[in-house]
């Protein structure tokens, strides 16, 4: 019980809001984050789907240490890998268990593990890529390789109010609890607890979706006095918002790189 | 034609609707994340996602932008701002999540009638769950080479992907989605709608089938279609390697590179050309559907 409580008070909502918050806005200063989005478009084109398709162990290790390093590279935090590596586990892991209860052996582990290497590989590929664009430059990049305005837009919107909304269901939240009142038993394995926690977490969603709305009425009015909702896709409007993408040297570089890597990868196996 | 007042939104309206549908599954994407799973063996006591919110705002409002408003929240709040964005295997959750909102918004034509909105939030969860069950014991038999040699490995990816399919239509669609639908529903209606300064939907509006069956509806299917194919098409290619052995000897492994991208390139032109036109077709004012 000790070990649960340690673990709750490291799991509060605060820390949690401020977990999210790192995760979302904290960005370094890396070697990725200076390419251009298109070349981590094209370059996640190859890493994020070849990579299924492929059986050979050896290429799949060696493009697993490659991503590692890139993952290093892009300093991604700590939460995220825990959370990648959480999911490949236990995906794995219970397909293991059943598979043995069908009558399979332990040599099931091997074909297992080569699809979470495989996994594991694709997901890292997105992580190191996506991981660092910031909004903007994802948002501008998307925009750029032709997806409608309002995505690009919505990424925008919701980083600004990401906190915003955080703030104002947890104070829906807090009210809603000090209005009602907590189950007194605990109720097996905390259950009536739980069921209590999770009855107020929808219900916050009320009030939250009545301001909600107030508030996305209010943005698109705004957007609308501005004229934005004319110039999302409209084609001036665009090439004058994203003067600013260049594919450098080092763009090419590191895409070349990468690729011939891979080839050679493939060509020594 | 019609003899009443059509529902209809102005297009700033439908990006209300569409920012309201973003930003709140968006942010309920990002609670469920860090609600803990129980498990008791095999099954999975989870909240899998809070479903009611774009369930109940496809049946308040228009159910195409409430559906594309909430599989866009969950792409940005719960993946790219976690930093957990799958790219392209995002499309799929996205297509499947998209349509299943929208055709459960569709079906609730009256949203004061309890038994229309419970029908039509059980036919959302279902739906959604259905198709990305299929594709998660598709990845398994296309990821997997020499499926057969592992013995029980098909079998067992179907039973734990049917199981997880049931435990989500059961636990999670009724209490995530079907519970709190038939809560919120007759609450907010006719409350949040003056809100984005639109009338309610009206209560007498009978929809004919071909109404129904619009543009969107039709490029949605075959947007959806068109991806089953592709990861039906992608499995014969990797599982029919025999024939190509000839090829392979005269060029070495590394032939099997280039043949695969291909498929894969233009599959994914197709998909990025149909989902580009609906988008097109949308913003230019398609028949509206509600």
């Amino acid at each position: 019980m000790d070990m649960v409580k340690t673990l709750t008070d490291k799991l509060s909502i605060e820390q949690v809001k401020i977990e999210i918050l790192n995760t979302a806005y904290g960005y370094h200063q890396t070697f990725l984050q200076r390419l251009d989005p298109r070349t981590l478009f094209l370059w996640y084109l190859v890493f994020g789907v070849v990579p299924f398709f492929i059986h050979q162990t050896s290429v799949l290790i060696g493009l697993a240490l490659f991503l590692i390093v890139l993952t290093a590279m892009a300093k991604v935090s700590p939460l995220i890998i825990f959370i990648l590596t959480l999911g490949l586990l236990t995906q794995g892991g219970s397909y293991l268990i059943v598979g043995l209860f069908f009558g399979g052996e332990v040599t099931a582990m091997l074909p297992l593990l080569k699809l979470t290497l495989k996994l594991s590989v694709i997901s890292m590929a997105s992580i190191v890529v996506f991981c660092s664009m910031s909004p903007e430059k994802l948002s501008d990049g998307l925009l750029k390789i032709g997806v409608p305005g309002q995505v690009s837009f919505s990424i925008g919107y919701a980083y600004r109010m990401l906190p915003t909304l955080v703030e104002e269901y947890h104070h829906i939240f807090l009210s809603y609890r000090l209005r009602g009142k907590a189950p007194v038993k605990k109720g097996l394995f905390y259950s009536r607890q739980l069921f209590y926690y999770i009855k107020l977490l929808i219900k916050s969603f009320y009030p939250l979706m009545l301001s909600v709305a107030k508030r996305s009425r209010t943005m698109v009015e705004a957007l609308e006095s501005k004229g934005s909702l004319y110039g999302f896709n409209h084609p001036k409007v665009k090439q004058l918002k994203l003067q600013h993408l260049k594919i450098k040297r080092r763009d090419v570089l590191f895409f070349g790189l990468s690729i011939s890597y891979f080839i050679i990868l493939i060509g020594i196996s | 034609m019609n003899t009443h007042t059509r529902f209809t939104l102005t297009e700033s309206q439908k990006m209300m609707v569409f920012i309201l549908s973003m930003s709140l599954y968006g942010l309920s994407n990002m609670i469920t994340e860090l609600i803990p799973k129980f498990y008791l063996g095999p099954i999975e006591f989870s909240v899998e996602y809070f479903a009611f919110i774009p369930l109940s705002l496809a049946m308040i409002f228009h159910p195409l932008y409430a559906a594309i408003g909430a599989s866009l929240g969950e792409v940005i709040f719960g993946e790219i701002m976690l930093g957990q964005f799958g790219g392209i295997g995002e499309l799929e959750k996205f297509i499947a999540f998209s349509l299943a909102i929208f055709i459960a918004g569709v079906i609730v034509r009256n949203p004061e009638n309890k038994k229309q909105v419970a029908l039509g939030a059980m036919a959302g969860v279902i739906i959604h769950q259905f198709i990305s069950m299929s594709v998660d014991i598709l990845k398994v038999w296309v990821g997997v080479e020499e499926l057969d040699a592992v013995e029980g490995l098909a079998e067992s990816v179907v039973v734990i992907e049917g199981i997880a399919f049931l435990n989500d239509v059961l636990f999670s669609g009724i209490l995530f989605a079907l519970l709190p639908t038939l809560y919120l529903v007759p609450r907010l209606y006719g409350k949040i709608e003056p809100l984005l300064g639109m009338k309610p939907r009206k209560n007498d509006l009978q929809l004919g089938l071909s109404e129904i069956i619009t543009v969107p509806f039709i490029l949605a299917v075959v947007v959806l279609g068109s991806l089953s194919f592709l990861f039906e098409y992608l499995s014969e290619t990797t599982f029919g390697w025999e024939w190509e052995a000839p090829l392979v000897d005269r060029f070495g492994e590394w032939i099997v590179f280039p043949v695969m991208v291909v498929p894969v390139i233009i599959a994914l032109s197709v998909i990025i050309f149909l989902v580009k036109r609906k988008g097109r077709k949308d913003t230019d004012g398609y028949s509206e559907v509600v």
